[in-house]
């Protein structure tokens, strides 16, 4: 792309570029960071990644702040426009995935030292590794504006919600087979949702990356994972 | 300053169609075979550097140039379908069918009730009360009325740039054309009078056909729902505003507004 007449401009939007990979690399640490505590019932690490999360908050706002004054000042059109809005709405996703991957975190300082099913993890650490590598698909292709890319991590995202469902009907086996799995097993549940939302963030900033590039925008329909997902669920409250 | 209110419909009736339109300032080449439509009530505004083209285009529509020698347009410009480039053209006719507001206000040296009575006056032969009437409902339409109702007779040059600029408008309007054409409207108006104006352009485009060239990119983005992007003579993309300005097809026209050019 030819560089703008004003050069500040140019500078403008260099920043916000940086604090998006920035925040990328948070998020995605955050993300493995959260399921490694999990699995390894590791306490420390577990504060480690509650204790990031500020961090990536204040970057958003600092995107935002930035995005705005942008807007204020250069009244951006076209792919200018589009560049802002995208890294506000990027921004937007990665500050809900940390917050995600915080809750996994927080849920494994709960749950840590009494882990009754550990074969139970197995699903969650492989959907995780699944959402670890959307995630990290999808800021590739952010950062170097890579259309097919996003557009296979969008498509891609199916796949996550496929586990999540078989995730669902493993830790109800659990459950059934002894009810003092429960409680065990609920946590490891709302952990299968959030890696799920991970994943719907990911398809998100893929949708932003297609948007940014060519101006138009992906169907709202998006292949679906198992013949029973349901895409407004929430936690656990399953028909 | 609403914004366009209407939605842009290529469904419309083309009140002006511009059809394979060379132009030449003797040996200057500086529209080279522009073809586009102007949608009947609707903005179409004309972006592009300097010397693109833009401002001669929109003196083709009235037939300006004539009145210089040495300047020649090859094509067509229908209005209404009849060919407004044709010698035999009444050039009153057209031009009060097809009306102009410059980027200087340039009210006529007389009172602001004269600099609309005048030009209404070639056309029609009022009564006082009517014309006092068509007067009336002019500066209000032009959202001036409240502002010089009391002072009709007051030298139009006794306004101030803004209110000058708008009594144009309204001398244009109050001839009752079918086209109006903006050439610049706003460049030597501040913020607030250029919201004025563009407010008036915004209600104008209910009845009437408008175009509109601008230096403003944010100003062609308000106020047209389409618009055309010339450079060096040529028309290099003409589509709905909201796509020219969000994602343009063209390189040239997305280096021109992002300011990316040369």
């Amino acid at each position: 792309m030819v560089d703008h007449t004003v050069k500040a401009y140019d500078k403008e939007l260099d920043t916000l570029e940086r604090r998006i990979a920035e925040m990328g690399g948070i998020a995605e640490k955050m993300v493995v960071d959260a399921m490694d505590a999990l699995s390894q019932a590791d306490l420390t690490l577990a504060h480690q990644v509650v204790a990031t999360d500020p961090r990536l908050d204040a970057l958003q706002r600092e995107i935002e702040e930035h995005a705005v004054l942008t807007i204020a000042r250069r009244q951006p059109m076209a792919v200018d426009l589009r560049e802002i809005i995208g890294a506000i709405r990027v921004a937007g996703d990665l500050e809900r995935v940390g917050d995600l991957a915080k809750n996994i975190a927080r849920r494994s300082m709960k749950i840590g030292l009494e882990a009754r099913v550990p074969r139970a993890i197995i699903g969650l650490k492989h959907m995780n590794e699944v959402a670890t590598e959307l995630m990290k698909d999808v800021l590739d292709a952010y950062a170097q504006r890579d259309v097919d890319r996003a557009r296979a991590v969008w498509a891609r995202d199916a796949e996550l919600d496929a586990l999540e469902d078989s995730v669902f009907r493993d830790l109800l086996t659990h459950m059934m087979e002894d009810p003092r799995n429960i409680s065990f097993c609920a946590h490891l549940l709302f952990c299968s949702k959030n890696i799920e939302r991970i994943g719907d963030h990911a398809t998100n900033i893929a949708e932003t990356v297609f948007y940014l590039v060519t101006g138009s925008t992906l169907p709202s329909e998006r292949p679906k994972g198992g013949p029973e997902y349901d895409a407004d669920m929430t936690g656990t409250d399953r028909q | 300053m609403n914004g366009p209110t209407t939605n842009p419909t290529r469904n419309g009736k083309e009140k002006v169609s511009v059809r394979d339109l060379n132009f030449y300032y003797g040996a200057g080449h500086a529209l080279k075979g522009i073809t586009l439509p102007l949608y009947e009530r609707q903005v179409t505004a004309f972006i592009g550097p300097s010397g693109c083209g833009k401002s001669t285009l929109l003196r083709v529509l009235n037939r300006m140039y004539d009145l210089y020698p040495g300047q020649r347009a090859e094509g067509e410009v229908l209005l209404d379908g009849e060919n407004i480039l044709a010698p035999d053209l009444d050039l009153n006719l057209l031009r009060a069918r097809v009306g102009m507001v410059f980027q200087k206000p340039t009210p006529f040296p007389m009172s602001i009730y004269d600099n609309i009575a005048f030009g209404v006056r070639l056309y029609e032969k009022l009564p006082k009360s009517e014309m006092d009437g068509r007067v009336e409902s002019v500066l209000r339409r032009s959202a001036l009325w409240s502002e010089v109702k009391d002072k009709l007779h007051a030298s139009g040059l006794s306004l101030s740039g803004g209110q000058q600029q708008r009594l144009c408008i309204a001398r244009t309007v109050a001839i009752q054309p079918e086209v109006i054409l903006f050439d610049e409207p706003c460049s030597a108006l501040d913020p607030i009078s250029t919201a004025k104006v563009e407010e008036l352009m915004d209600e104008l485009s209910a009845e009437y056909t408008l175009a509109i060239v601008t230096h403003s990119m944010q100003q062609a983005a308000r106020v047209s729902q389409f618009t055309a992007f010339m450079y060096l003579g040529e028309m290099v993309e003409f589509d709905e505003t909201s796509k020219v300005f969000t994602s343009p097809r063209d390189k040239r026209t997305q280096d021109y507004i992002t300011g990316r050019f040369g």
